[in-house]
């Protein structure tokens, strides 16, 4: 065992950084952070495709209750904010438009399926799971508990990140689904009974709206919304390095750039998939 | 081949504070190394950078052969690598029983191993009983467990694993005397097994007299004979 020759500590004492020194390490900072970002994802992804049956069969365990976490324990509090929305735009509808079930129909559909469903999901699954998950990996981080899981052999993007991404995805695409029935079915309940339009109205302004590319949209925006929180929650949550002060920065962190991240996806992908396919309703 | 442990050219550092310059080391299969050092100086990144749990920021860390990278750390498993490694405080996974913990490596390369539910339970078991974890504490989450209980529960999670490298932090940072004298027997076992290479970062003089290994000092980036550094900052 040797080492090499003494060391002079006075070698690293503090120096002037000139402004371009300073604008160069700023540039390489931001640059190995969106690196960082773009691992996060890549490598999680990737870990599932990593030889081991038996760590697949153990992580798609936790998915699974993942899942139960982010999307089966947000159940209620979905149905009470998609049974609000519902009744809140038939409200505003009905004041515009009195009594036409069809007219309505065709802006639930516009309104609740292209657009809230999606969003409102991600935001409810953002702000319910992404800072548990923000947290709950920052205190992992904390605790060591990350590299006691490599020191174990285990992949922590395998088995802490990847669950948690899929289970977000599944969740906000079967919550998404949900909201939709519930929001849509309070609108009809509200509509006929204060308005008097008929549900056949209402049936046939939904069903001649949905098109058949209205499905790829919303199950576009599910998969990417879901993924955007999951990845974000799980990547701002591993950024904290040893001090129980950067959790709660860091969980807010994530839950703000998700939040950001789902509103410019959700607007991009709208704008852009009407753009390439054409608009969206029939004249009515 | 390059068996055991090896640095090669090996440093590290947090931002402008070297932790490592330029070291070479060697520890042989079989050999313990006790690394000693001031408070702050980095004996635990000096640790996680062998066990290959930090990246160096130059220079290469083998094990057995395999260069380490910490971005597959099951890969080095799938190699023949079983690291076994004590934390400070333990380590253990908040979110998972006693008995969870030292089952969890098990069943992740329960295929590796050859070994089906009942096999890897009654391994952690076994694991457990030898560091005298009571059945009680089997199931209970290590926040409610003392310091002393979880760094037992850490070193069987080690055990389990059938480990040729072991690395442990403090390994009797505030332990009572009756769980110092065990755990510091499961040192003798590691210290006396040709097969197991160990790597320990403590400041305890008992703990050194008692594996009667001559330590090293890690002081401004550099590992040295205790003796030496001592001379060193004498001159």
């Amino acid at each position: 065992m040797r080492s090499t020759l003494p060391y002079d500590p006075r070698s690293d004492a503090f120096r002037e950084t000139s402004w371009v020194e300073r604008i160069g390490r700023r540039a390489i900072s931001s640059l190995s952070e969106t690196w960082a970002l773009v691992s996060t994802l890549k490598d999680a992804l990737a870990s599932d495709f990593a030889p081991g049956v038996a760590a697949k069969r153990l992580v798609h365990g936790i998915m699974m209750t993942q899942v139960m976490f982010t999307g089966v324990q947000a159940l209620s509090l979905v149905s009470v904010i998609g049974l609000l929305i519902g009744a809140s735009i038939i409200i505003q509808t009905n004041m515009m438009m009195p009594a036409d079930g069809e007219l309505i129909g065709r802006v639930l559909v516009a309104v609740v399926l292209r657009e809230l469903a999606p969003l409102i999901t991600a935001i409810v699954v953002a702000g319910r799971s992404g800072t548990a998950i923000a947290t709950e990996l920052g205190n992992m981080k904390v605790n060591s508990e990350v590299l006691a899981l490599s020191s174990l052999g285990v992949d922590p993007l395998r088995y802490v990140v990847l669950p948690r991404m899929v289970g977000c995805v599944v969740s906000v695409v079967a919550l998404m689904i949900y909201f939709s029935i519930v929001s849509l079915s309070a609108a009809f309940a509200i509509g006929i009974l204060a308005t008097g339009a008929s549900l056949s109205s209402f049936q046939q302004g939904v069903s001649g709206s949905v098109m058949p590319h209205d499905l790829v949209l919303f199950f576009a925006k599910g998969l990417g919304l879901g993924t955007i929180v999951g990845w974000l929650s799980c990547h701002f949550g591993l950024q904290v390095n040893s001090s129980p002060t950067e959790v709660p920065q860091q969980a807010s962190r994530a839950v703000v750039m998700s939040l950001l991240g789902c509103v410019v996806y959700n607007t991009a992908l709208t704008a852009g998939f009407y753009w390439l396919v054409g608009p969206p309703l029939p004249a009515p | 081949m390059k068996d055991g442990l090896w640095l090669e050219d090996a440093s590290f550092r947090y931002g402008d504070l070297w932790v490592l310059r330029e070291t070479e080391l060697h520890v042989p299969p079989g050999r313990t190394l006790i690394v000693t050092g001031d408070n702050g100086v980095g004996k635990s990144t000096l640790l996680y950078v062998c066990a290959g749990l930090l990246n160096a920021t130059a220079g290469h860390v083998w094990l057995d052969g395999h260069l380490v990278a910490v971005k597959k750390p099951s890969e080095l498993m799938r190699q023949g690598v079983r690291r076994g490694f004590l934390f400070g405080q333990g380590g253990l996974l908040s979110n998972l029983s006693a008995l969870a913990n030292v089952t969890l490596a098990l069943r992740y390369h329960a295929d590796l191993f050859g070994m089906d539910e009942e096999d890897l339970n009654l391994r952690a078991r076994e694991a457990l009983a030898q560091l005298r974890v009571a059945q009680t504490d089997f199931h209970a989450l290590p926040a409610h467990l003392s310091l002393g209980v979880r760094k037992r529960v850490a070193l069987a999670r080690a055990l389990a694993l059938n480990p040729n490298f072991v690395f442990l932090d403090d390994p009797d940072g505030g332990l009572d005397s009756a769980t110092r004298k065990l755990v510091y027997e499961r040192l003798e076992g590691f210290r006396d097994d040709s097969g197991i290479t160990v790597v320990i970062a403590t400041n305890s003089r008992q703990l050194i007299e008692r594996l009667g290994v001559r330590p090293m000092e890690l002081a401004h980036g550099h590992l040295l004979p205790e003796d030496e550094t001592r001379r060193s900052h004498r001159a």
